[in-house]
């Protein structure tokens, strides 16, 4: 019976996986949404004893995952953050059986041989003084390390705890109904940033951007230039869908961005990912839009998930980037007169932090310089992935 | 001066001296908690309180002795220092077992000072592409550390080394990293903006890194940031964190009061460069540091993480409080 769940398990990674490569399952979103469902499958149905184990199988299949499309970097952010609750979740049961013991010694030796005897009878007590004075000691720990790695290093995440499965369960359930909830979150506070009369400017074809900008047309009348983000066209969509929304829509070339700009109030855009040091890997076409935002002093607000928050770093233009087909622009028949011609298509731009002035998430809105902040509080700083 | 200094700790001074002439490879934290963690050792008080004044004695021998030539000794000092008093309110069965436990932290705090270079350059790998053109300033272990791992696993790069005046130290980061079969250009400390557009990134050391996130370092840092946000090239640190320093300067003058008094400035008019009848009679000011504002650094490579400027003041208040 173990040996068809985990038979089941492999079969659904295995065709995830195809589904990504074959880029059945496109979009951020959706890609995070699957990607959610299936380490919860995993969490639930797969065979781990205790929380190193399943740190270590859930990085191997993040891997796997990411590797299958190495820039839909979503796909990394929901793995660190389900990473990161399993050692939350595992921390707080730890420290809970640390705190009903009274417990001051810092030798872990001692500490393991004295805490296995009184194992049973302090789940509940956690909520005592002792927490208190625990925390005290947390901090005094503190010297050129920053503590809570400290604190962690010695920790191996082996014990098992009878209870760790549900809350890892109901933390992973929080996430996913956070994924569902986001467009809603991050729509909710468009009447504080669009007002009466304002002309916005967005580019692409962002769910997020869309539902923001409809919510805030419940309430107010304002008109949105939509650039046609060549080669692809997804501005079009976008000014299709604002349209049959009723609200006062332009459409325009993506080369008329620098004369459209200076009668905008505000660029409002979604965006591919958000980079560590608050810096863009989005859509091509945003950073000229943002260059030109700038010269206006017209403030750029980016409406993003926090699933979209990245640790990694962008250092240039060509490091996350993929190079599309020209076809959509350059028709097979035509090239063939055009033997010596190049042609690129990218597919991001790398848009640097100075030039956005704030992000817009479903818990609410961010300074570019407080993105580590928020790195800091999702993801471990273990979980990166990306070198091991 | 001489007279605030405890005479018992006299052989303070001579270890580190021994020390720093044996090791001239490592940063000056680890000597500096090496003898620290001697003085507890040795410390016959019993208790925490004078432990305490006794470890502000021998850190006041430390910080006025003349082989103490970086600024961050200080602030290596004060946070060992702030460590001792914080474990106070715990409690041990006895003294002895607690001096054992400092003993032991403090053990443990050398380890991971004497790692925290290699972190740095693992963190700053990614950084490092083929065919990248990095300017680098002065002299740094740290930033000549990172490149010589860069190297070493065959990543192909060059380098454009400042002379860094006055104490010309950009020849020796130059002369090392060409033992390396790294390619080295050296350049005037002048002519930093005629060769900025082949530079991809700049790269320096810090003596200090303060409280918003800015720096302290070899004059000429600043000057050359400067340069480099107006070419819009990035400007990246490279730093342990023993370097965070409690200090908010809101000026190049307020950088005065970390330096060292006892340290002479080096630079004099040089008969050979100039053509000057009596340069002995001009007046000369060379300061040896400058303070570069957090807006004109891009990234800061510690051992803690790759931080923006602005993630500095909160590793900070995480060490200090």
């Amino acid at each position: 019976m173990e040996k068809q769940a985990e038979k089941q398990l492999e079969k659904q990674l295995e065709s995830f996986i195809l589904h990504l490569k074959r880029k059945t399952v496109v979009g951020s979103y959706q890609v995070s949404r699957a990607s959610a469902e299936l380490l919860r499958q995993w969490v639930h149905k797969g065979k781990w004893g205790n929380a190193k184990s399943l740190i270590d199988q859930i990085k191997i299949i993040g891997k796997k995952l990411m590797n299958a499309q190495p820039l839909e970097f979503c796909i990394g952010n929901i793995v660190r953050r389900v990473l990161f609750i399993i050692r939350e979740e595992y921390l707080t049961f730890f420290r809970n059986k640390k705190n009903g013991l009274n417990n001051d010694d810092y030798d872990d030796d001692d500490f393991e041989t004295t805490t296995s005897n009184n194992n049973n009878n302090n789940n509940n007590n956690n909520i005592n003084s002792s927490s208190n004075i625990n925390k005290n000691n947390k901090y005094s720990n503190v010297m050129l390390q920053d503590d809570p790695i400290d604190d962690q290093e010695d920790i191996d995440f082996t014990e098992t705890f009878p209870r760790l499965k549900a809350a890892i369960m109901d933390s992973i359930n929080e996430l996913i109904d956070e994924l569902e909830g986001l467009h809603r979150n991050v729509a909710e506070q468009a009447i504080e940033h669009i007002h009466s009369n304002e002309t916005i400017m967005t580019l692409g074809c962002s769910r997020t951007v869309e539902e923001f900008l409809k919510e805030a047309a419940r309430k107010r009348s304002f008109k949105v230039i939509v650039v046609e983000t060549a080669p692809s066209l997804e501005g079009q969509k976008t000014a299709i869908s604002l349209s049959k929304a009723s609200i006062d829509t332009t459409l325009i070339t993506d080369s008329a961005v620098f004369a459209m700009m200076s009668r905008v109030n505000k660029v409002i855009i979604g965006t591919h990912a958000v980079m560590a040091n608050g810096g863009l890997i989005a859509t091509s076409g945003t950073h000229t839009l943002a260059v030109a935002a700038k010269y206006h002093s017209v403030p750029i607000v980016v409406c993003t998930g926090l699933y979209k928050l990245c640790p990694l770093y962008a250092y240039d233009q060509d490091t996350f980037n993929n190079f599309g087909s020209p076809g959509e622009y350059l028709k097979f028949e035509e090239a063939e007169f055009l033997e010596n011609v190049h042609s690129y298509n990218p597919t991001f731009d790398y848009v640097a932090p100075d030039l956005v002035s704030l992000f817009i998430t479903n818990i609410g809105g961010h300074n570019p310089s407080y993105i580590y902040r928020l790195l800091q509080e999702y993801y471990d700083a273990r979980d990166i992935l990306e070198d091991e | 001066m001489t007279g605030g200094l405890n005479k018992d700790f006299d052989w303070v001074v001579a270890k580190f001296e021994e020390m720093i002439k044996r090791e001239t490879e490592v940063s000056i934290a680890i000597p500096t908690i090496r003898i620290l963690i001697d003085v507890i050792r040795k410390s016959n008080s019993t208790t925490v309180v004078g432990l305490q004044k006794e470890l502000e004695d021998a850190v006041k021998q430390l910080k006025s002795c003349p082989y103490n030539q970086s600024i961050s000794l200080s602030s290596v000092c004060d946070s060992f220092i702030r460590f001792v008093t914080k474990r106070t309110e715990l409690d041990f069965p006895n003294f002895d077992t607690c001096k054992s436990n400092l003993v032991e932290r403090g053990e443990q705090l050398s380890n991971k000072s004497s790692m925290s270079r290699t972190k740095i350059s693992q963190l700053a790998d990614k950084f490092i592409r083929d065919g990248v053109t990095i300017l680098v300033h002065g002299f740094s272990r740290v930033v000549l550390g990172l490149l010589l791992h860069a190297a070493f696993q065959g990543k192909r790069f060059s380098v454009i080394v400042t002379e860094s005046r006055p104490d010309s130290s950009g020849y020796k980061t130059a002369a090392r990293l060409q033992a390396a079969n790294i390619p080295v250009k050296l350049i005037m400390d002048g002519g930093v903006s005629r060769i900025i557009d082949k530079v991809d990134y700049v790269l320096v050391g810090a003596e200090a890194i303060v409280e918003n996130g800015g720096i302290v370092n070899k004059i000429g840092t600043y000057q050359i940031s400067i340069v480099a946000k107006a070419f819009k090239k990035p400007f990246y640190v490279a730093a342990e964190s023993f370097k965070f320093t409690r200090s908010y300067p809101l000026n190049q003058s307020d950088i005065e009061n970390l330096k060292n008094d006892h340290i002479s400035e080096p630079f004099k008019a040089c008969r050979s460069c100039s053509s000057c009848e009596n340069p002995e009679q001009l007046t000369i000011d060379s300061p040896t540091l400058d303070y570069t504002p957090p807006s004109y650094i891009t990234l800061l490579f510690t051992e803690l993480g790759v931080l923006t400027p602005s993630a500095v003041s909160d590793e900070l208040i995480k060490l200090y409080c």
